[in-house]
């Protein structure tokens, strides 16, 4: 088990979230990635979550101990596109 | 086993707001929800309140309803939803939308509330990121913005503890009924429950939980899908879509449209959120329950954004991704007590509205489970007006 991450670390780097906020919206009520992405923003930025996701999971499972699994965590739902790409060339007349 | 005065099925914007009201009115409510609050339709969305979307008369007297209590709301609750009052631009691509939105304005204005038509150089100030060859628009100061899942946690944060339970990650398996077809419990894969009454917020899933007694709620799941940009620097102030757009929710509106949007009912439509990203959508079709975005939507919404935001050609889009909004076939929602179960009570089928008509369905539910008059005359949104409403 990784080490425990202080409260005042920066998880989520694009959307400066911290652990602390991370481990408030657990005691709200948050049980998976996405529970917590929508509490606080954590993995809404630019880069979707590609970084802060494992950091994310790994609080999740700390802070509820036994009642969770890799499966009730989960993920961030994977979306179109894989990474950033403009509007210019998604709306381009070539796809 | 526990004890409810009321237990209100799904934690959306509908479940949660009528919780919320509940609550405050006095009720020990429970609220179960299959999964987390807010994970389905009211995160899968965009939202505002709005008069500029609804048609003059009872429609627009409840969107103005609506934000008048989005105000009362934010001072209320302590968890902050970004409401953000900052107005709503409609534009107009031809001369033919000019005219038709100019009859619409004018029969807005005359019911008193603050919308006017704007020129081409008005607009350029209001949005100076937008296309410079626009015909004109309106533009009113009343609408508002917000977050929408926020929103539902503002709901369930405020009262939870103080007279609301909240069971996340419960399904109902059933809702319990005597031999006079009264409710007096529900039961869930976690447990049962004992209440006398139960509101069916299910949304998109009030079909699901209805058919469990027999009931036939013909709300059909209904898509949208909209792509995020990157966060950067203020692209729009305001939620900003094209008058074409009122083509697309009301079919009795005329306009010439490009078959190409029709296929797909895209239109334009643009909000800022408070990460400082866009969300560019929208599109309106029937494909069940899947939430996968389709490239040629995606490729649809892209380039009628770029149409009325040039700037968009060089942003970048990070996420696309898809909701789906509980339509029912006049448009309104069944608010309502079904009467051949007493006890047994609908709140959904809100499709696009749901959002901004939360926080009226909630008191409304309450009030007619309260035995009070209602703020709203409730005869066109009763469950029995629908034809089949059980099944076989």
């Amino acid at each position: 088990m990784a080490e425990y991450i202080d409260d005042d670390v920066l998880v989520c780097r694009c959307e400066e979230i911290t652990a602390g906020e991370i481990r408030e919206a657990i005691r709200m009520g948050a049980t998976d990635v996405t529970g917590v992405k929508r509490r606080t923003r954590a993995g809404m930025g630019l880069c979707q979550g590609r970084t802060c996701e494992a950091l994310v999971q790994q609080i999740l499972r700390q802070e509820l101990k036994g009642e969770a699994t890799p499966e009730s965590i989960g993920f961030s739902t994977p979306r179109t596109p894989q990474r950033p790409v403009t509007f210019g060339t998604l709306g381009g007349d070539d796809l | 086993m526990s004890a409810y005065d009321v237990i209100v099925i799904g934690g959306g914007v509908i479940g949660t707001s009528c919780a919320y009201h509940l609550v405050k009115k006095g009720y020990k409510v429970a609220l179960i929800e299959k999964g987390d609050i807010a994970s389905g339709t009211s995160s899968h969305c965009d939202a505002a309140a709005m008069i500029t979307d609804k048609m003059p008369g009872a429609d627009a007297a409840l969107g103005y309803a609506s934000i008048q209590k989005f105000i009362r709301l934010s001072k209320e609750l302590d968890y902050d939803f970004n409401f953000d009052q900052s107005g709503s631009l409609y534009v107009c691509e031809t001369d033919q939308e000019v005219e038709v939105a100019t009859g619409y304005v004018n029969a807005l204005r005359a019911e008193g509330y603050r919308v006017k038509m704007v020129d081409p150089y008005e607009m350029s100030q209001i949005e100076p990121l937008l296309a410079k060859d626009l015909k004109g628009g309106f533009w009113s100061d009343e609408c508002a913005g917000l977050n929408p899942f926020k929103l539902c946690y503002a709901f369930v944060e405020q009262v939870k503890g103080k007279g609301l339970d909240v069971f996340l990650h419960t399904k109902v398996t059933g809702v319990r009924l005597n031999e006079k077809h009264q409710v007096e419990g529900v039961d869930t894969d976690k447990g049962s429950f004992t209440t006398g009454r139960v509101i069916n917020c299910g949304g998109v899933y009030a079909p699901e939980i209805g058919r469990l007694n027999g009931l036939n709620i013909p709300i059909l799941p209904r898509k949208g899908v909209i792509l995020l940009s990157e966060a950067t620097g203020p692209v729009c102030h305001q939620k900003v879509q094209e008058f074409g757009y009122m083509v697309t929710k009301f079919a009795n509106v005329e306009c010439d449209r490009d078959p190409e949007l029709l296929k797909y009912n895209v239109a334009f439509t643009l909000e800022p959120t408070e990460g400082d990203n866009v969300m560019l959508g929208s599109s309106r079709n029937f494909v069940g329950y899947n939430l996968n975005t389709e490239i040629e939507v995606i490729n649809a919404i892209a380039k009628r954004g770029m149409r009325f935001f040039p700037i968009l050609k060089n942003m970048s889009c990070v996420r696309a991704y898809a909701g789906v909004r509980p339509f029912v076939e006049d448009h309104l929602p069944i608010m309502s007590e079904v009467e051949e179960m007493p006890g047994y009570y609908i709140c959904a089928g809100h499709e696009g509205d749901g959002i901004s008509m939360s926080p009226v369905s909630g008191q409304l539910m309450t009030q007619l489970i309260a035995g009070e008059e209602t703020e709203l005359d409730m005869e066109p949104f009763r469950f029995s007006r629908i034809e089949n409403r059980f099944l076989d």
